[in-house]
């Protein structure tokens, strides 16, 4: 057991746990943070994406032990269910969910586009969102509702 | 006496309390003893559970608390019931504490499956409450010595017109509404609807998309801790032996549970848990026979089980004279592939077991505990938390029993079981293979003069309710043995469900060779049998459509009755432009129909595909639905589903299937089970729906399943020629041809 | 002075000035010959072709790989608009559906055939090397026509040419007339009488139409293929191309069958695992005939199997070891191996449970024993996906995951400890540098 110190959603946590434990039972488990879920454990359906250091990761495929000072975010960065920020009003607003439990993980990769590319097209959503896996077939209202977040948030992309 | 301004409100009122008139003149009106007041059956799961106070009740503070035995899987049913109760209570959703199906608290509707939600629940419910404000309105009358015609209902109170108001708690004042449901008083007329047929936004999103807990997987209990299965590697293999001594002197780890061939670790972290339960997999030797038949086709393996044939319709005579097609279609083995992997929370204190889980039906899952832990049903409750989408028979079950098992070997403490995606994938119950045989004659005038129609399965329902239909069970040192299962009789059906065509066939037989088992387990999969029916019939109608010269559409128009089946075929092709469509290169258009289980929502799905033959990449373009589900609720709730069963279906139907070879499931992740992602998702899907307000509820959750698999199969057939009839219509088929 | 008094000698600068002028005219023309390539004229209807012929030109096309630069979408297939990124610039691949306005639709058979022997485009214009045509010129024509056959008979999509980024001068492009001077031998192919038939097949569909020699043998600088060093390894698209001849880095002797396998199939077991370009290699090589598949793995093997056998930890099994006290890098060591046991073992050494597919134990990893990093900080950085929609291993990407310290740390261990091998010089600039999107 070792103490990492971490950045999370901009606090800072100090977490004593074993140096292999991936981010994802870190969040869930010692920070009590639901959002990021676990799905596979092996980097393919994206249930557990989180940012770090702003770039997309599946938090299931991260070390606790190296992700160092770099900072972490996670859904419950972006907003509350009383104060939900630009992104999860947009998915509120679509009902942009069935059983909902991919739905963190698709606005933590969306919230990775839109940061880099606020003006995505329709064409470059779809393509950005494809690690992420939804079984119940959300997608057209995740896609709506990333649109429509982009749209609130000044950029005007259109279709490709 | 003043005659009081007319309002909707009060010709409710009026209607409701004037048929209680007689209830309340024979006496006190509750607590009411048990000789039931009237005969016949009651709405819904009223039959079930007559008594009011099951289902909704009233605290002194004005609190309504309103109980179903429905659980909610994703499909949005809380929030329907909710509107339906708030919509007849005449109160602002808001106002209602939805409680779902909870062993200890809740009646007892068997499984949430079928789509049979807004039947069930949602008709009993909407009973309960329109006989609940009719009670109220009485007492109400009473109290305040006016005409119910008089009174008004606002908020959760009822105000006379000089202004005195009473809440619906301080009518009651703390007492329940221990009556039986009499299934004479009448609900809301659709006029005087609300809430019911308004998309009001979903409950359960807010807090899904700001890491609220919401699932069971976010349970957190004081001194939880966390348990792994490690299975065998196939059905068949044998445990030689385990080093479970190194395993349990790993970091964390609480205890080591080894039953016959049921291997767990206990540990007080989950991923310690994770590691130690790859270590003690990695301790265990195996004795894995070869028993699985590697090479064989989803065909020609369920052609070789062992079959009883159960002749489901014998209509007319056979012999018709005309042109004669046959052909067969076949599907595989598919996973529900929950994105959630199963996931329970047991705990056992003072000899009562407590279990949180997902599971499709907590009544049944808890006879089945009982069962497996030898122990009293009132020893043990199990409530339903929610879990990722199950669509269908699940692990939900089988991890809710290895929590149990768990719970008793460290008893007090809470344990908390998440399969891994390797366990999901390599052990959930399947969708079953399928093979189906259809023939039928063409008269003259291009019209089926007869049909001749087999399917063969293996079961569709192997829900615990016994102990044996538990995974762990069968793997304890005296394991239970798993159920016999038996078809389920039509309507409803289950490898046949949806195998009698809705179509008007003068002369038709359709026999269901039902198989009791196969090498896999299998069990109910969202629409059962109709998938692979409805792909087979509605693909076959496209190749008579052909024979006959006829438009695919103008054929199907031809053989319906149903008014109601024929509006929903020409609003989809309408939708879709069928008539002005003209083929682009590459592209085709395809069409299908049917009712679900021939008595619930009628679906019609037009789509365009496009193909590329090089590379066997399919991409639908554009999906247009048309949907009649009766009396809608929440529209956008359909929508929903119809466009998730859509993507489904489509994911089924062009990327899916179980592999496996002589000795273990093959398909064991992601990257083994490829379903859909966001680039070969529809362009566009489009849903138009048909409501019938005072019409029953039709379930809809599984109506679009069978179509679009046909649709597609059809589309293809028209973009390139090429007809295929064995599931999935994968790349490697495409580019084979065959 | 007049003019009659006008010295000799500059009478004689004046007739070399006149002669210096004629040369560069003579010089100018001849460039001017060697450069310029005439039009063909556009043909206005495609010809009809039997189904024999299409579906052997599909076979022919699945071995030239032409799909791996020419289809980006698979649901457009030939529709062109790859990059690929050469020491010269960024160069897009074409649209080769018979499409009559963005494609090869208005192209003869002889026009075809032109490009594939001479690089030479039907409008006149030279074709960069990028495309493989000093390879496909040895092709026998039959196979050319089918091919021929299979393209115009695909659908013809609309997909105009992306505008190619090269760095000047190589944007003009009648400079490729002087490399094809150099490197573009117009020799039929010859089957070698001392070897097997099988032999034969496997060298002329490497060479000819395979063309694995443009990735695994060495370019000169001026780009073109220094055939004096066959196989000797090479670079593609910034990942470096291991040698298939006597200095296979290899750490594990390749049995033809293993390599037949793997170039079917992309994975020999508990061998190597095909990343990078070699993926949409195997994604075409699948489709072909198997015999011609075999074939090739018959010819490489043959040299392949020069490769003098070597211990290697490659035949070591078990988990790889801790850092020793004496090691000079000590602390980067440590570093590595800390990452190495945190994110990589749970998957490279034993796999998460015994039915799941497990990834291959580091030791054995070719990309270990490369004389650079490259390739394996492209594969952690990337991981290896499967193909849109089918089956197939997974290693997932870990850029965003680890950092360049840890990527080179990562490196500078499994280098040591995994392969035993001497140290990459420079790692952290070629880490950094491999790690650039």
């Amino acid at each position: 057991m070792t103490t990492y110190h971490l950045r999370v959603n901009g606090r800072e946590h100090a977490v004593d746990t074993d140096p292999d434990t991936p981010l994802l039972y870190v969040l869930r488990n010692d920070l009590g943070l639901n959002g990021a879920k676990f799905g596979c454990g092996l980097g393919q359906c994206g249930a557990c994406t989180v940012t770090l250091a702003g770039g997309s990761v599946m938090s299931c495929l991260v070390p606790v032990s190296v992700v160092g000072a770099r900072p972490v975010g996670t859904v419950e960065g972006l907003g509350s269910a009383q104060a939900p920020g630009t992104l999860q009003q947009a998915f509120i607003a679509e009902q942009a969910a069935q059983c909902g439990y991919c739905i963190a993980g698709m606005l933590m990769r969306a919230q990775n586009l839109l940061a880099a590319n606020p003006k995505p097209t329709d064409a470059e959503i779809r393509k950005h969102m494809m690690p992420n896996l939804c079984r119940c077939g959300t997608h057209m209202r995740i896609l709506r509702a990333v649109r429509r977040a982009a749209d609130a948030m000044g950029g005007k992309g259109g279709k490709a | 006496m003043r005659r009081a301004p007319d309002s909707p409100a009060r010709r409710r009122l009026l209607a409701a309390a004037g048929s209680l008139t007689m209830v309340f003149a024979v006496g006190p009106v509750w607590p009411q003893d048990e000789t039931p007041l009237s005969k016949g059956k009651l709405p819904g799961s009223l039959e079930k559970a007559p008594w009011l106070d099951a289902w909704i009740r009233i605290e002194a503070d004005n609190r309504i608390t309103v109980f179903t035995g429905k659980a909610e899987l994703g499909q949005g049913i809380k929030t329907a019931l909710l509107q339906v109760a708030a919509d007849e209570l005449q109160v602002a959703p808001a106002h209602i504490v939805l409680v779902t199906a909870d062993t200890a608290r809740t009646p007892n509707e068997g499984y949430t499956a079928g789509s049979h939600s807004m039947q069930d629940s949602g008709t009993a419910l909407r009973h309960a409450a329109a006989q609940v404000r009719a009670v109220l309105a009485g007492l109400a009358a009473k109290r305040f010595g006016i005409d119910a015609a008089a009174l008004s209902l606002r908020d959760g109170s009822i105000a006379a017109p000089d202004g005195r108001r009473l809440t619906y708690g301080e009518l009651l004042a703390g007492r329940q509404l221990h009556l039986r449901a009499d299934p004479s008083v009448p609900v809301l007329a659709p006029a005087a609807h609300t809430i019911v047929g308004k998309a009001l936004q979903r409950v359960d999103i807010p807090a899904k998309v700001s890491g609220g807990a919401a699932y069971v997987q976010d349970l957190r209990l004081p001194g939880m801790a966390h348990g792994r299965v490690v299975r065998p590697p196939a059905p068949g293999a044998r445990l030689l032996d385990v080093d479970a001594g190194a395993v349990a002197r790993l970091p964390g780890v609480l205890k080591v549970v080894r039953d016959g061939r049921f291997l767990a670790v206990i540990a007080d972290g989950e991923y310690r848990a994770v590691k130690a339960a790859a270590a003690l997999a990695r301790g265990a030797r195996w004795d894995t026979p070869a028993t699985l038949p590697r090479d064989a086709t989803p065909a020609v393996m369920v052609r070789a089980l062992p079959t009883r044939p159960n002749p489901i319709l014998a209509r007319g005579t056979p012999g018709a004279a005309g042109r004669t097609l046959a052909a067969n279609f076949s599907k595989p083995f598919q996973l529900h592939a929950s994105i959630g992997p199963s996931c329970a929370v047991a705990q056992l204190v003072d000899g009562q077991y407590t279990v949180w889980t997902h599971s499709q039906g907590v009544y049944p899952l808890r006879d089945a505990l009982a069962e497996l832990l030898g122990a009293g049903k009132d020893t043990i409750r199990c409530i339903h938390t929610e879990g990722s989408g199950c669509y269908g028979h699940n692990a939900a079950d089988d991890v809710a029993a290895d929590a149990a098992l768990l719970a008793r070997a460290l008893p007090g403490r809470p344990v908390r079981v998440q399969w891994m995606r390797e366990d999901e994938h390599g052990w959930e119950p399947f969708g079953p293979a399928m093979l189906t045989a259809v023939r039928a004659t063409l008269d003259a005038g291009g019209r089926i003069a007869d049909w001749q129609y087999d399917v063969w399965s293996p079961p569709h329902n192997t829900r615990p309710g016994k102990a044996g239909n538990l995974l762990a069970a069968t793997h304890l040192a005296r394991p239970f043995a798993p159920d016999t299962p038996t078809p389920s009789p039509q309507p409803e059906g289950s490898g046949d469900r949806n195998a009698i065509p809705y179509y008007v066939l003068p002369n038709a037989r359709v026999v269901h060779q039902f198989q009791p088992g196969a090498p896999l387990r299998t069990s109910a999969l969202r629409s059962l049998g109709a998938y692979c029916n409805v792909f087979s019939i509605e693909s076959f109608m496209d190749e008579l459509a052909q024979a006959a010269g006829a438009d695919p559409l103008a054929f199907r128009l031809a053989h319906l009755a149903d008014p109601r089946a024929i509006e929903t075929v020409r609003s989809a092709a309408q939708g879709f432009g069928w008539d002005k469509y003209r083929k682009p290169p590459r592209r085709g258009r395809g069409f299908a129909f049917a009712r679900y289980k021939n008595l619930a929502a009628f679906c019609a799905i037009a789509l365009e595909v496009e193909v590329a033959r090089e590379t066997g990449m399919v991409r639908i373009t554009r999906a247009v639905a048309a949907v009649d589900c009766g009396e809608v609720v929440n529209p956008d709730g359909v929508r929903n589903q119809i466009e998730g069963g859509i993507i489904q279906s489509a994911s089924w139907t062009l990327l899916e299937r179980v592999r496996f070879d002589e000795r273990q499931v093959l398909t064991r992740d992601w990257a083994q089970y490829p379903i859909l992602r966001f680039n070969q998702v529809p362009e566009r899907i489009e849903i138009a729906l048909l409501d019938r307000p005072g019409q029953p509820f039709l379930g809809t959750g599984e109506a679009a399943q069978g179509p679009t698999a046909a649709a597609i199969a059809n589309a293809v057939a028209d973009a390139c020629g090429l007809r295929l009839r064995d599931l999935p219509l994968d790349r490697a088929r495409l580019r084979a041809g065959h | 002075m007049d003019r009659s008094q006008r010295p000799r000698k500059s009478r004689r600068r004046t007739r070399r000035l006149l002669l210096a002028a004629l040369a560069l005219l003579v010089l100018a023309a001849a460039a001017w010959a060697i450069m310029w390539r005439p039009a063909i004229d556009p043909q206005k209807q495609v010809p009809a072709f039997d189904q024999a012929t299409i579906e052997r030109g599909r076979r022919v096309a699945a071995v030239g790989t032409c799909a791996a630069c020419h289809t980006v979408d698979p649901s457009r297939p030939y529709a062109g608009g790859r990059a690929l990124d050469t020491p010269f610039g960024t160069v897009y691949s074409t649209n080769i559906t018979p499409d009559a306005r963005t494609g090869i639709g208005s192209w003869s058979e002889a026009a075809f055939t032109r490009a594939l022997r001479e690089g030479v485009s039907r409008d006149g214009h030279l074709l960069y090397p990028a495309f493989p045509y000093d390879h496909y010129t040895r092709l026998a024509q039959d196979d050319i026509g089918a091919m021929y056959a299979w393209f115009m008979t695909r659908p013809a999509l609309d997909a105009p040419a992306r505008d190619n980024r090269m760095t000047f001068p190589f944007g003009f492009r009648p400079l490729v007339a002087f490399w094809n001077i150099l490197y573009l031998k117009r020799e039929p192919w010859r089957p070698d009488p001392q070897r097997s038939a099988e032999w034969n097949r496997g060298y002329y569909l490497s060479e000819a139409l395979a063309h694995c020699t443009a990735c695994h043998t060495p370019r000169t600088r001026l780009g073109g293929t220094d055939f004096s060093r066959h196989l000797d390894g090479g670079e593609a698209e910034g990942w470096y191309v291991p040698a298939l001849n006597v200095h296979s880095p290899s750490p594990l002797p390749w049995t033809r069958e293993h390599l037949a396998e793997y170039l079917r199939t992309g994975i020999a077991p508990d061998h190597a695992v095909a990343g990078g370009p070699m993926q949409a290699t195997v994604e075409n090589l699948r489709l072909a005939d198997p015999r011609d598949v075999d074939a090739i793995a018959t010819y490489i093997h043959g040299y392949l199997a020069q490769a003098p056998a070597r211990a290697t930890r490659a035949s070591q099994p078990g988990s790889l070891p801790v850092p020793q006290e004496g090691d000079a890098d000590l602390a980067r060591m440590r570093a590595g191996h800390a990452v190495y046991v945190n994110a990589c073992a749970r998957c490279h050494e034993v796999g998460r449970e015994a039915s799941s597919g497990a990834a291959l134990p580091l030791q054995k990893a070719v990309a270990l024993y490369d004389p650079d990093p490259r390739s394996l900080v492209h594969i952690v950085r990337d991981g290896i996906a499967p193909p849109d929609g089918e089956p197939a291993r997974w290693m997932p990407a870990f850029g965003a995951i680890l950092d360049d310290g840890q990527t080179a740390a990562l490196a500078a261990y499994l280098r040591r400890y995994g392969a035993g091998q001497p140290h990459w010089a420079d790692i952290d600039n070629k880490v950094r540098k491999a790690r650039q999107p």
